[in-house]
């Protein structure tokens, strides 16, 4: 644990009641003033994370600290931590300003410093002159940008936002995915940002926690995560891939599709069964004879900026191609990649042991 | 079409509405401006503006408030401790039954209860305070009338508190907001529509409350619903109590008005 540290969870477990477990033994560290997404299907734990830290639930088994202090059981309205709801949860008896200004006043400020503070908490959210509306005449959208706005204005340490973006549209939503980043940066407070979106997830944070069933499968920035999933769930959650069975001749040599092939991977035993990972946009299609793969077209559909173009291979694997160039349904094409755009994944390997694989062979 | 069809269906209502609503309280206004000896006259309204009707009014109103508050302060947090237990329909259920009861039997057990060789008296005895005058007091009075109205105070409010977003409490909590904070600024105002109905239930009935004052309370409280009742039955004097009756209705719309649910935009 460094200085920068100002949340850690320690071996977390969740329970209700006696069901089963909806967190297993969770451990991370997030640092000050970084940008962190919870990413997961619905259902994994993302939002439990959350009350979590906030402090409107408590762990059965484990530890988390804040700032080195244990608060386990700290309440809510003592953490240095605001949250921006699933559900908005704004309050209905009262309008905008006031929601807004909800927190300035329990923490009994001036009157005229609330008016200053909640107008550029609003202006911030593009929602000048809202003031006096009631919630029920607000958008999805802007609801959320209220609560959103709600939760900044107190200046928290950390600000915890569940899936704050899901019902905006796609033009207001790359806007708000910029100006949430901006005023990250600005302010300096760390965000914790809960997506199923990847895509939102990539293009926005410091660190991404890919989950999955109650557990950190993976944790990264995004180029580490997309470049080097540690397993299948993860190559497959965060953007579309091709995996295909194989084998690990040796050192910088795997073999899939009848072929050996040279990669970039290492440290596996000698014929270890392994699974190959290319993504769709790292295929480049050529004349059959200059590929390294020869594959049948098998489907095509246009995406807008590329063609999704499905082919099969004589082994029978299944090959995703993005492609600027057109291909025709039926014909055989060559797949050219670079040992580079290979990723080989060990069978159930958790990502304490693949961070000590690399490291070994790094030295 | 089909709005004939519509209006097919609301003949029972009507009817009903008619012949057992306003055509009873057109009855009442009419009786209301004769006198005991059948002559057209005013007299009656002149009387109920001495001070021996309007003492009683007071009375009244004083009464159904202090069974209201009484009510509602041990309602609210009756009714705000069963949403937070396990079995809530159960306690429910428990809370309403009572109410299933006939009035008259349950005021008739309280005879026994709070009577000279009751339980409450040998309870009190045991804990070394002695026989007391329970019947025939305010205290008993109030006790027997809150723990009647009760369930209509506790049922609006805990629907109220069932339909609170339990986000919107852990909201509060985020934003800095105590216990007490939070119950103030948002639990309280946004289940302040059910306290409101809860008050209603309780507040109107216990205005014109009879036969518990006789039982109970010995006649020491004497209530607009007392005075109506001897007006019929004992004096026959038809038109002060329709008169009396007409001053009900009208406390009764006025406070239905106040305590009317609020548009919310
Ligand atoms: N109060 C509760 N009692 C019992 N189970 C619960 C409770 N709250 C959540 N769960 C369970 O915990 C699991 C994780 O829930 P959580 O809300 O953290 O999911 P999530 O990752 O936020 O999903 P989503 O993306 O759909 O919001 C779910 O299976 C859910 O059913
Ligand atoms: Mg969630």
């Amino acid at each position: 644990m460094t200085e920068q540290t100002i949340i850690r969870f320690d071996q977390v477990t969740k329970q209700y009641d006696h069901d089963q477990a909806v967190l297993n033994n969770v451990s991370f560290e997030i640092e000050r003033g970084k940008f962190y997404t919870l990413l997961g299907p619905s259902g994994c734990g993302k939002t439990t994370i959350l009350r979590l830290i906030a402090g409107f639930t408590e762990p059965s088994q484990g530890k988390i600290y804040f700032n080195g202090q244990i608060i386990n059981t700290v309440p809510a309205n003592k953490r240095q931590v605001n949250t921006v709801f699933q559900d908005y949860a704004l309050f209905p008896h009262l309008n905008v300003f006031e929601n807004v200004a909800f927190g300035l006043r329990i923490k009994k400020m001036k009157q005229s410093q609330i008016t200053e503070k909640v107008k550029e908490a609003l202006r911030f959210v593009n929602l000048e002159g809202y003031d006096h509306r009631t919630i029920s005449e607000m958008s999805g959208g802007q609801k959320q940008r209220v609560a959103i706005a709600r939760a900044i204005v107190n200046e928290p340490e950390v600000i915890l936002l569940d899936e704050p973006l899901s019902a905006l549209d796609l033009k207001l939503r790359t806007e708000m995915q910029y100006e949430l980043r901006d005023l990250q940066k600005r302010l300096g407070i760390t965000f914790i940002f809960v997506t199923h979106d990847q895509e939102e997830a990539l293009a926005m944070s410091d660190e991404i926690f890919v989950i999955n069933k109650g557990s950190i499968q993976q944790s990264g920035s995004p180029i580490d995560i997309y470049d080097e999933p540690i397993n299948r769930f993860v190559a497959d959650f965060i953007g579309e891939s091709n995996i295909i069975p194989g084998t690990m001749r040796q050192d910088f040599l795997v073999n899939f599709a009848d072929k050996d092939f040279e990669c970039v991977d290492k440290g596996f035993d000698a014929n270890e069964a392994v699974e190959v990972v290319i993504r769709p946009e790292d295929l480049e299609i050529t004349e059959p004879s200059l590929g390294k793969l020869q594959v049948r077209v098998d489907s095509q559909l246009f995406r807008g900026v590329h063609f999704e173009i499905c082919c099969f291979d004589e082994a029978g694997n299944e090959w995703l191609v993005h492609s600027t160039k057109r291909a025709q349904v039926g014909e055989t094409i060559g797949l050219n990649f670079s040992p580079e755009a290979i990723h080989v994944m060990r069978f159930g390997e958790t990502e304490e042991e693949f961070d000590k694989r690399l490291e070994a062979y790094d030295g | 079409m089909q709005t004939r069809y519509k209006n097919i269906y609301l003949i029972p209502y009507v009817l009903w509405i008619v012949l057992f609503v306003i055509a009873p309280i057109l009855l009442i206004i009419y009786y209301s401006f004769f006198n005991i000896e059948g002559h057209l006259t005013f007299d009656n309204y002149i009387q109920f503006f001495t001070p021996v009707y309007l003492k009683m009014a007071a009375s009244s109103f004083w009464y159904a408030f202090l069974i209201m508050a009484i009510s509602l302060i041990i309602a609210y947090p009756t009714a705000l401790l069963l949403t937070r237990t396990k079995h809530k329909q159960l306690w429910l259920l428990l809370i309403i039954l009572p109410t299933w009861i006939n009035l008259l039997l349950k005021a008739y057990a309280f005879l026994g209860i709070f009577g000279t060789y009751g339980p409450a008296n040998t309870f009190l005895q045991f804990i070394g305070i002695g026989t007391k005058q329970l019947l025939f007091t305010d205290f008993s009075f109030l006790f027997v009338s809150v723990y009647i109205f009760i369930p209509f105070m506790i049922l609006p409010i805990f629907n109220a508190l069932e339909e609170l977003n339990p986000s919107l409490i852990d909201a509060s909590r985020d934003l800095g907001g105590s216990p007490w904070t939070t119950f103030r600024r948002v639990i309280f105002p946004l289940t302040l529509d059910g306290v409101k109905s809860g008050c209603q239930a309780v507040f109107i009935p216990a205005l014109s409350l009879f036969m518990i004052t006789r039982l109970i309370a010995g006649n020491r409280v004497i209530t607009l619903g007392t005075a109506i009742e001897e007006h019929f039955l004992v004096t026959q004097d038809w038109g002060m109590g329709a008169t009396i009756a007409v001053f009900l209705i009208i406390a009764m719309a006025i406070i239905m008005i106040l305590t009317g649910k609020r548009r919310r935009g």
